[in-house]
């Protein structure tokens, strides 16, 4: 199943895999602020489809996925900087290891609860847990939230900080799509498709829907405390304020619902089109800028529901020109 | 009309439903034997529904036991009841509204019963079987009542039961689509699936099942070949009303 999946979608693949090397090549051509530029989109675009794989694909929509970001990024900056361990490099992959790990546990403690809870339940309670994971790291001195951790500079010092990061996020986000990948067109996610639709009826099918979203949650939680853990040695100093950030959670759904909910194309697209704009094209009307985003999110959802790749998919179909797929 | 005896795929033995004060299912002892196709009869709110529900494990029993090929089944998991090989065809149809005809099967052959399956292959006799082929590629939002029934149909065969609980599969039909969903259900069973009916639809079920069990008020009542249970005075009685409470007045 798996492999057909692959083999169905391989244009898919070799299209990203053409993105991956145009990607690898772009910082010998691009100016430091343009690195910038893109080594946030990758950041976003990879947590937006760590989101993904349980919101877009499960219909389960976390409001509180920096959860992960911030327990990752505590997680590993407090083994990191209190391990004896003299070559960065190999403190930095172990806390990474870590991290995430924490992550994995903590996703698979809070699932059995939470994950009982279905629609906009669920999404609260993912709001209140990122919520009070950020109190409790601000307010116990063990954790340092308050005081906040300065990380090791990991950059070699023959390569621009910014570039170094650039690739770290690149790697980061380009597992986070080869996971959402191999999810998607596998036998899973035909059953988190079901389980989106209507879970109880999947589980008449067999679909053994606890499983399944207990694990997607553990895979977005993992992948998520990643990118927050490369994301917090990119800033070299962190607080619980600056990784515990509901815009970080907002950003992730917004993203997938502006590109396309459900697709992996889609937080890409969202990711990209959302980080230009704010960044590049709006980056000089600092004092409007909100004001112009939030109103073209508006606009979006009432004219394009589906986000924009369903927006083409109309489009084309309008026109006539072909049966309707399922993008990946 | 008449099977041969054979080993009962599906045994209820004693089962009993309370919620909370009332008993829905009281005492139900029944035996489905393999390869037939039975109905289950019985006047609304007589606790058809809440049977199909303990079998296919939506309810756990709160006495009784349920056995299928032998192994107990009752308070399994649905989604495990399902992979030992019963699938369930719903009287009011549950499409997965936004995915094609074909997904919505595909899903059915994909999961269900466990073991080795080939899912392109039973996708497709699905299809053919309900005769849903040329509408494939379409959303399952926008289809009528009739072929979103004959939908539930191929979604549950497409999960490769042995055993197929079809709740009123022809309620609502009119005689041409009545006769289509008979017509279909004896395929099914000619593939060598058991059936599990309930109807309304009296001259169908009468038609298609080998054996009918009655329930009236959480009791079986009656059970037997078509004809004799038709002529069940007590089956009579439980749908048509007794004379003396036909005419309190008189």
């Amino acid at each position: 199943m798996l492999v057909d999946g692959i083999r169905a979608h391989r244009w898919w693949l070799v299209g990203a895999g053409i993105g991956l090397i145009a990607l690898s090549l772009a910082p010998l051509f691009l100016m430091p602020f343009h690195v910038r530029v893109v080594q946030q989109i990758l950041f976003s675009a990879g947590l937006a489809v760590a989101w993904t794989i349980l919101g877009g694909f499960a219909g389960y929509w976390s409001f509180g996925n920096t959860a992960f970001i911030g327990l990752g990024a505590f997680a590993a900056g407090l083994l990191e900087t209190n391990i004896a361990i003299d070559s960065p490099t190999l403190a930095f992959v172990l806390a990474t290891l870590f991290g995430c790990a924490v992550c994995a546990a903590v996703a698979a403690l809070l699932a059995y609860p939470i994950l009982r809870l279905r629609g906009i339940y669920f999404a609260i309670a993912m709001l209140g847990v990122s919520q009070v994971l950020g109190e409790l790291t601000n307010n116990i001195d063990a954790f340092k939230g308050s005081l906040g951790i300065i990380l090791p500079k990991l950059a070699p010092a023959a390569m621009e900080p910014q570039v170094f990061y650039y690739y770290l996020f690149l790697v980061a986000a380009a597992g986070t799509l080869l996971v959402g990948f191999l999810v998607k067109v596998g036998r899973i996610g035909y059953g988190l498709l079901a389980i989106r639709e209507d879970e109880d009826t999947a589980r008449m099918l067999g679909v053994p829907t606890e499983r399944y979203k207990i694990g997607m949650f553990v895979v977005s939680a993992t992948l998520t405390g990643l990118l927050g853990i490369i994301y917090a040695h990119s800033l070299g100093y962190i607080t619980s304020g600056s990784v515990y950030r509901t815009d970080f959670s907002l950003n992730m759904i917004v993203y997938s619902l502006l590109g396309g909910i459900g697709t992996l194309a889609g937080p890409i697209l969202g990711s990209f089109l959302m980080v230009v704009l704010t960044q590049v094209v709006l980056g000089r009307l600092l004092d409007i800028h909100m004001f112009i985003t939030g109103a073209l999110l508006v606009a979006m959802v009432m004219l394009a529901p589906r986000g924009l790749l369903g927006f083409a998919e109309n489009l084309v179909r309008r026109r006539g020109a072909g049966l309707r797929t399922v993008e990946p | 009309m008449n099977a041969a005896p054979a080993e009962p795929i599906l045994r209820v033995v004693g089962v009993t439903k309370r919620f909370r004060g009332l008993v829905a299912v009281n005492d139900v002892t029944f035996d489905v034997p393999a390869g037939s196709i039975c109905g289950l009869i019985g006047p609304n709110g007589a606790g058809k529904s809440s049977l199909f529900n303990l079998i296919t494990g939506y309810y756990a029993p709160s006495a009784g036991e349920i056995r299928f090929d032998g192994r107990r089944i009752d308070g399994l998991d649905t989604y495990r009841i399902a992979q030992m090989g019963i699938a369930r065809a719903f009287q009011i149809a549950k499409p997965f509204p936004e995915l094609s005809v074909l997904d919505n099967v595909r899903i059915g052959a994909l999961f269900g019963h466990a073991g080795a399956r080939n899912v392109a292959a039973v996708t497709a006799a699905a299809l053919e079987l309900t005769g849903l082929a040329s509408l494939a590629d379409r959303p399952a939002l926008g289809l009528t009542v009739g072929d979103l029934r004959r939908l539930e149909l191929a979604r549950a065969i497409a999960a490769r039961p042995r055993l197929l609980a079809a709740d009123e599969p022809c309620a609502g039909l009119n005689p041409t689509e009545t006769e289509g969903v008979v017509d279909i259900l004896r395929q099914i069973r000619a593939a060598g699936v058991t059936v599990l009916l309930v109807e309304h639809d009296m001259p169908a079920v009468m038609r298609v099942s080998d054996t009918i069990f009655v329930v009236d008020a959480g009791r079986k009542i009656a059970e037997g070949p078509p004809e004799q249970v038709a002529r069940d005075p007590r089956v009579i009685a439980a749908y048509l009303g007794t004379p003396a409470e036909d005419a309190p007045a008189a």
